[in-house]
């Protein structure tokens, strides 16, 4: 029992990122039906905005502001730094291949991605960056926690589950409940007639991006306090988002978060009950039985056409 | 319109077969005259410069980098060091693709690396057969020098400067059982030859001491280890972990902690890095020490630094100094022996046994083993982190 709590709470951790990740590819793909592969890069790049201002706060040993305050506000600074980005990649990498075939703005998008993880290598090196959250507070966020059963949830983790959960919450909240949402879901149903009744079609997508950006930015924060970063985690984790967002039905924003906790139960169950070496195999399996079976994925819409 | 276009093949066919045999016509002349000793030397490095394992190869890239300026003038050869990259995530194309590239490359008469032992394995018999000897500061899986279970990866045209597996994995296991006294050990592996090896060398001198072993194997682009942690025993005394990234020791040794658990990590000499892997009371084990206590190493390590401002002195760099320094010298005999004028890159390949260092920058003096493509009388060394972080010879 100890181990199917433990290995629930590992899924969780890992389940809300890949959600987070997923989101970004789900709210683009749904306004422009453009694959941002840049899009785990622009969470790389996250990464390392948070290890940059944790530095500039003095570090995990030293922190200049207390630990409850350095978390949010490195996080914040990662989605702020990470939605400038998302706009300028918008801005120089796709809106001028808008009208373009489709696979123009895919293979400028593989190209935004390489020059991502190249440009922080150059910039930055390649040894791994590391939060250190283990000596914050003296490892407080790691030894800090409740219990269930004789199995300890730390602090951090529950503050990587809660911290993605109010993300999709409000997220949802945004695109379900507000005017700019609604103008989002115009945009994604209909361009052109959205255009035609006065929706600023440039703004949505712009905002989009800002939106999917910075929840990779708030992801990368949570991934990168766990374990350490490179130029080259982009690729990885664009894939497990990737992969969780067309699971759960890509450009449903339901769908991404189902998708992202499907990918992270079936990765952890995998390593935990059959055999550490499955667990991609088990993953991708489940990605190609979804492109077979069900390839609108799992809360996605059908593409139905009239003939 | 179908006439031009069949006269545009034509063409074009014609202007191919005509630049082939221009070419055949320039390489044969160019094998006939020889490759003079006063023209610049390629030296490609094939170390893995991107991806997770970067660090290691840009480690070793600065000190080949300084092995090159500092030793290749005094030999009196031109030398331009390259860098060629193979991401450990990509697995055996890079290195492939490069063996390919350099065989074609007629300045090119010997290779720093492969690093990894993947890599070797990949791409050695594509270097064995155009006669390039490839020298690895880093590869340590046994079976590339000697024969294991009927396979040999490595071909007699790889070399490695720094001791194999086969001298790590029981010198490791041993420590674990006379000095910790083990019961239950925990092997990591991360599906690539370098972990591989050394986990399956360290598991049969476990099990052979009857001590438990358990074994789990982790796709090399793992980066969260929560899920391995939680399969580690509550009663394991220490999970050998063989990775070649020292950031994931770090990570695995915290969640360690987070989840309770008392085993020790064990890693390997990929994961000696102690800028990266500090978590107190872990194991290391590395072909090097820490030459910065060597004293003849002293104004070795003080040019590197003034080369190298701010950066730590590593483990992996140090041999690849001295790979660097082996091929040049092997380079400098050939060209000693064909009066100035290489004939043939089996020339270079042949001298680099003949090789011999004093004041080697490991300590004593290099000399290859007769009996393989090893060096003679390398040992591995055992290191434990301590609270500050350091680490410090235990074995």
């Amino acid at each position: 029992m100890d181990t199917f709590i433990q290995l629930t709470i590992d899924a969780l951790t890992l389940g809300s990122v890949y959600a987070l990740i997923a989101l970004g590819y789900t709210l683009v793909y749904g306004v422009l039906k453009l694959l941002n592969f840049a899009h785990g890069d622009v969470f790389m790049v996250g990464t390392f905005i948070g290890y940059g201002v944790l530095q500039l706060l003095g570090g995990a040993e030293s922190p200049n502001v207390p630990v409850w305050a350095l978390i949010p506000i490195i996080t914040v600074a990662a989605m702020a730094g990470c939605a400038i980005l998302g706009v300028v990649i918008e801005r120089f990498a796709y809106r001028p291949l808008r009208d373009a075939p489709r696979i123009a703005p895919l293979i400028s998008a593989l190209g935004v991605s390489f020059f991502l993880a190249n440009s922080m290598q150059l910039l930055f090196g390649a040894t791994p960056r590391t939060y250190n959250a283990f000596d914050l507070g003296n490892g407080e966020l790691y030894f800090k926690g409740f219990d269930i059963g004789n199995v300890r949830v730390p602090l951090l983790r529950i503050i990587t589950i809660g911290s993605a959960f109010v993300l999709m919450i409000a997220l949802y909240l945004l695109v379900n409940k507000t005017r700019t949402g609604k103008a989002m879901r115009a945009t994604s149903y209909d361009r052109e007639a959205a255009a035609m009744m006065g929706i600023d079609i440039d703004k949505v997508i712009r905002f989009t991006f800002i939106l999917g950006s910075a929840l990779a930015g708030a992801a990368g924060v949570m991934f990168a306090l766990r374990v350490p970063t490179t130029a080259a985690i982009g690729f990885v984790a664009g894939l497990k988002g990737f992969t969780a967002a067309v699971i759960g039905g890509i450009g449903s924003i339901p769908g991404a978060m189902a998708g992202g906790l499907i990918l992270g139960f079936a990765e952890s169950y995998t390593q935990g009950y059959i055999s550490t070496k499955w667990s991609d195999l088990v993953v991708f399996s489940i990605l190609i039985a979804f492109m077979i079976f069900r390839p609108q994925g799992l809360l996605g819409r059908a593409d139905i056409r009239k003939v | 319109m179908k006439k031009g276009i069949s006269l545009l093949v034509v063409l074009v066919a014609t202007a191919v077969v005509a630049a082939s045999a221009q070419a055949n016509h320039q390489t044969s002349a160019s094998a006939a005259k020889g490759f003079s000793c006063k023209s610049t030397f390629t030296l490609p490095f094939v170390t893995p410069l991107t991806g997770g394992a970067a660090f290691l190869g840009q480690e070793q890239m600065s000190w080949a980098s300084y092995a090159v300026k500092t030793l290749a003038p005094k030999l009196g050869l031109k030398v331009k060091l390259v860098g060629g990259d193979t991401p450990v995530e990509q697995g055996a194309t890079p290195a492939q693709d490069l063996a390919q590239k350099y065989v074609g490359d007629k300045s090119v008469y010997a290779i720093l690396g492969p690093s990894t032992s993947g890599a070797v394995a990949a791409s050695s018999a594509t270097y064995f057969a155009a006669g390039i000897a490839h020298l690895s500061p880093s590869a340590t899986r046994t079976d590339l020098t000697k024969t294991v279970a009927g396979v040999k990866e490595g071909t007699p045209a790889f070399f490695r400067d720094v001791p194999g597996d086969y001298i790590q994995g029981p010198s490791d296991a041993n420590y674990m059982i006379k000095t910790l006294h083990v019961k239950k050990v925990v092997i990591m592996d991360f599906q690539e030859p370098y972990s591989l090896g050394l986990a399956d060398s360290v598991q049969s001198v476990l099990n052979a001491a009857g001590v438990t072993t358990i074994r789990l194997s982790a796709p090399n682009t793992t980066t969260d280890y929560s899920a391995f942690v939680t399969k580690v025993p509550s009663d394991a005394n220490i999970v050998f972990f063989p990775t070649q990234k020292p950031a994931d020791a770090q990570t695995f040794a915290q969640q360690l902690l987070e989840q309770g658990k008392q085993a020790k990590v064990f890693g390997g000499d990929g994961s000696n890095d102690s800028t990266q892997f500090k978590v107190p009371g872990s194991y290391v084990s590395n072909f090097a020490p820490d030459i910065t206590g060597i004293a003849a190493d002293k104004a070795l390590v003080a040019g590197w630094q003034k080369a190298n401002p701010g950066k730590p002195v590593g483990s992996f760099g140090p041999p690849s100094y001295g790979a660097a320094q082996i091929l040049l010298n092997a380079i400098h005999l050939a060209c000693v022996a064909d009066h100035g004028v290489l004939k043939s890159r089996r020339d270079v390949l042949r001298k680099v046994k003949q090789v011999s260092i004093k004041n080697w920058i490991l300590g004593g003096t290099f000399k290859w083993s007769t009996k393989s493509n090893d060096p003679l009388n390398a040992k591995f060394y055992i290191f434990q982190i301590q609270s500050d972080g350091s680490y410090k010879l235990v074995g």
